[in-house]
């Protein structure tokens, strides 16, 4: 038992190393990528603080806010999915399948329309709105998927989720139809997944949500691993199943309401994250959940490079290039998911 | 424990987001204070309040298509300059005046890289859009900011033309400019005569609008051109136009109706639709044969040369 800990620990941390390199390079690559084209050498020189003015303009104004942007919502993003994923026992959940993002975007249309305002100081409320959002709609989710004698039903969870998402996108489209057209054109950007934070105060704006609950999240990453136990068995070993499933839910929808109001509705990568991590390093949560983050970054920042770059001059909203892969992937999970098995591998 | 494991966190968060509000407050913004290190004090020396003149040979980057489009007037090519949002390209009527021009994206989500690459000796922005963003374009060159919604096209001009230092060429153009729209007006009433009430209308893919009394078709019409506005049309006045339903077209009771058709397929398609129908059958501009198709790219363009082209195309509309 314990050498069977101890090689998943092992192989944990090389993942893990392996995924840090790859999160690096991708990095240097997305630092690189952009109208003018800046040279490894250039970027490692004017991140020493030597380089140009206008390579310092470049990287320090115009590209790092946006890549350590959709560095830390990917980080967000996959943290989430690995916990609503662990909660609701169901591989399938994901922040946006289970209505929360649509919940965000709600909140955030609801912002858009009183202040209108996108810049300064205000996009530090947008956070805030999208939570709120977000927060509103799962309590009403969680409520719908309450039963008063067994607790949260996890399957329950997903079907009033994608119900209640139905509802909420509505609202949105209703909402949002009445936005003036530039308001509207953004409004329709960011549901697509269009990363529309590129300043430092859109960083400011997310970063202490990620530090601060991400090491919550993994310090009580044990209650996820009860969780897989199945609810009695849990509360056999003294779980408070129904508090704790509580509190994870909140640290999940806190941490993709963030993501998401900063990164745009981006889906699919709460979903994919978390599985393959589960893949790679093993069903223990304090194992893979890091890694789920790792993969989560590499995904978003990569396809926000792609979407940028590739098909220039039109850049193609980040979420529509992690749909392209997600979908088809979601698709292959649907399918090949047998019941009664997945919960674990 | 719990509890205050999360009203700790709460307080955290909340205390985060405050401090990052007050940062940003400050006139330089969090940004350049922590992560910059910057020497752009000595890049943008010149507010904007100042009248900055440059050369008219300078190399200008163009941040507004309205600002360009004004630019072209007195006869200047920027070096590079947004495209339209609409058609994520330079609009149609100006494309040929604008070749080999750099695109610097679209005036919501400007392409920094490329206007830095550019290397710009100077930057127009428009206030409206971009007046915020304005410390971050006078690092790459000084800028000049320009309130498009605050005055007429004529203003516009002027102003750029301050600027650039060709007074004389934006006289000379307004000049030009109401001399054909002295001619077209006579045109136009030897057709229509002289009490035509008028109405102009937009066929767009999802609705039909009514052209009211403001920019961008308004004062071209009712305005420049002197044309009587049909009944309810000077009703218009708060929003560019009004969404309306085929059935009420009879009510306006117009003598002659100008048609914009939104670029696209499905406008086309609604308009063809629109000419099948009895409503419009029975129109009196209809069984009189007074209804005109705009190039409608050129009188949406609130711009001394969109007016301009305006003007030549009901010109030609007109002269048969």
């Amino acid at each position: 038992m314990a050498s069977l800990e101890q090689k998943r620990t092992t192989r944990a941390i090389l993942v893990g190393i392996i995924l840090i390199t790859v999160a690096a390079a991708v990095i240097v690559v997305s630092l690189n990528t952009g109208t003018i084209r800046l040279s490894p050498s250039s970027i490692w020189r004017t991140l020493l603080g030597g380089g140009s003015f206008d390579e310092q303009l470049i990287l320090f104004e115009y590209r790092m806010p946006r890549i350590i942007i959709t560095l830390l919502a990917g980080i967000g993003l996959g943290i989430s999915g690995a916990v609503l994923q662990g909660v609701s026992r169901n591989s399938l959940a994901d922040p946006g399948i289970l209505g929360i993002h649509a919940g965000a975007a709600l909140g955030l249309i609801m912002f858009v329309s009183f202040f209108r305002n996108m810049e300064g100081p205000t996009a530090l409320l947008i956070p805030m709105f999208t939570f709120a959002g977000g927060a509103v709609i799962s309590i009403l989710i969680f409520m719908l998927a309450y039963d008063r004698f067994k607790g949260m039903i996890p399957i329950r969870l997903i079907l009033v989720g994608i119900a209640v998402e139905a509802g909420v996108s509505a609202l949105t489209l209703f909402l949002s139809l009445r936005l003036d057209e530039d308001t509207y054109s953004f409004a329709a950007r960011w549901l697509a997944g269009s990363v529309w934070g590129r300043e430092w105060v859109n960083v400011w704006a997310l970063l202490p949500w990620i530090v601060l609950l991400v090491p919550i999240v993994y310090l009580r990453s044990r209650s996820l691993d009860l969780f897989a136990l199945g609810d009695e068995t849990a509360a056999g070993v003294g779980s408070h199943v129904t508090r704790n499933r509580v509190i994870m839910l909140a640290l999940a929808v806190a941490l993709s309401c963030a993501s998401v109001s900063m990164a745009g509705g981006i889906g699919f990568i709460g979903l994919i994250a978390p599985h393959i991590a589960r893949r790679l390093a093993g069903p223990q949560h304090r194992h893979f959940l890091p890694i789920a983050a790792l993969i989560g970054l590499v995904i978003l920042v990569t396809a926000d490079t792609v979407g940028r770059s590739i098909f220039q001059p039109n850049a193609i909203p980040a979420g529509v290039v992690v749909a392209a892969i997600g979908g088809p992937y979601f698709l292959y999970l649907l399918l090949s998911t047998k019941p009664n098995s997945r919960r674990n591998s | 424990m719990m509890k205050r494991m999360l009203t700790t966190l709460v307080t955290l968060m909340i205390v985060g987001a405050l401090a990052a509000c007050g940062q940003s407050t400050t006139p330089n913004g969090a940004s350049s204070s922590t992560n910059t290190p910057t020497n752009a004090a000595s890049e943008a020396p010149e507010s904007s309040s100042d009248v900055i003149t440059h050369d008219a040979n300078a190399k200008i980057a163009s941040m507004s298509i309205h600002i360009t489009n004004n630019l072209l007037a007195l006869g200047i090519k920027p070096a590079g300059s947004v495209v339209g949002g609409d058609v994520k390209d330079f609009l149609p009527h100006v494309a040929d005046q604008l070749e080999g021009v750099s695109k610097l994206g679209v005036v919501t989500d400007p392409d920094m890289e490329s206007v830095l690459a550019l290397k710009p000796d100077v930057i127009y922005i428009d206030e409206v859009y971009t007046g915020d963003d304005l410390a971050k374009f006078e690092k790459i060159a000084p800028t000049i900011s320009i309130d498009m919604d605050n005055g007429t096209w004529r203003d516009h001009l002027n102003r750029i033309a301050q600027h650039v230092g060709k007074e004389k060429e934006a006289e000379a153009f307004i000049k030009d400019y109401e001399e054909k729209a002295e001619r077209v007006k006579g045109l136009i009433s030897a057709e229509l005569g002289q009490d035509a009430k008028v109405m102009a209308i937009r066929m767009t893919a999802k609705e039909l609008r009514v052209m009211g009394m403001k920019r961008p078709v308004g004062p071209i019409m009712f305005e420049d051109l002197a044309l009587n506005p049909a009944v309810g049309v000077e009703k218009i006045t708060d929003e560019p136009y009004a969404v309306i339903s085929q059935e009420v077209l009879p009510d306006f009771d117009a003598d002659a109706i100008f048609v914009i058709i939104s670029k696209g397929n499905e406008a086309k398609a609604n308009f063809d639709e629109l000419e099948k129908n009895l409503v419009w059958k029975n129109l009196k501009a209809v069984k009189n044969k007074h209804v005109y198709v705009l190039d409608g790219q050129k009188w949406l363009d609130y711009s001394s040369i969109g007016h301009s082209m305006a003007l030549d195309d009901a010109e030609q509309l007109f002269t048969k």
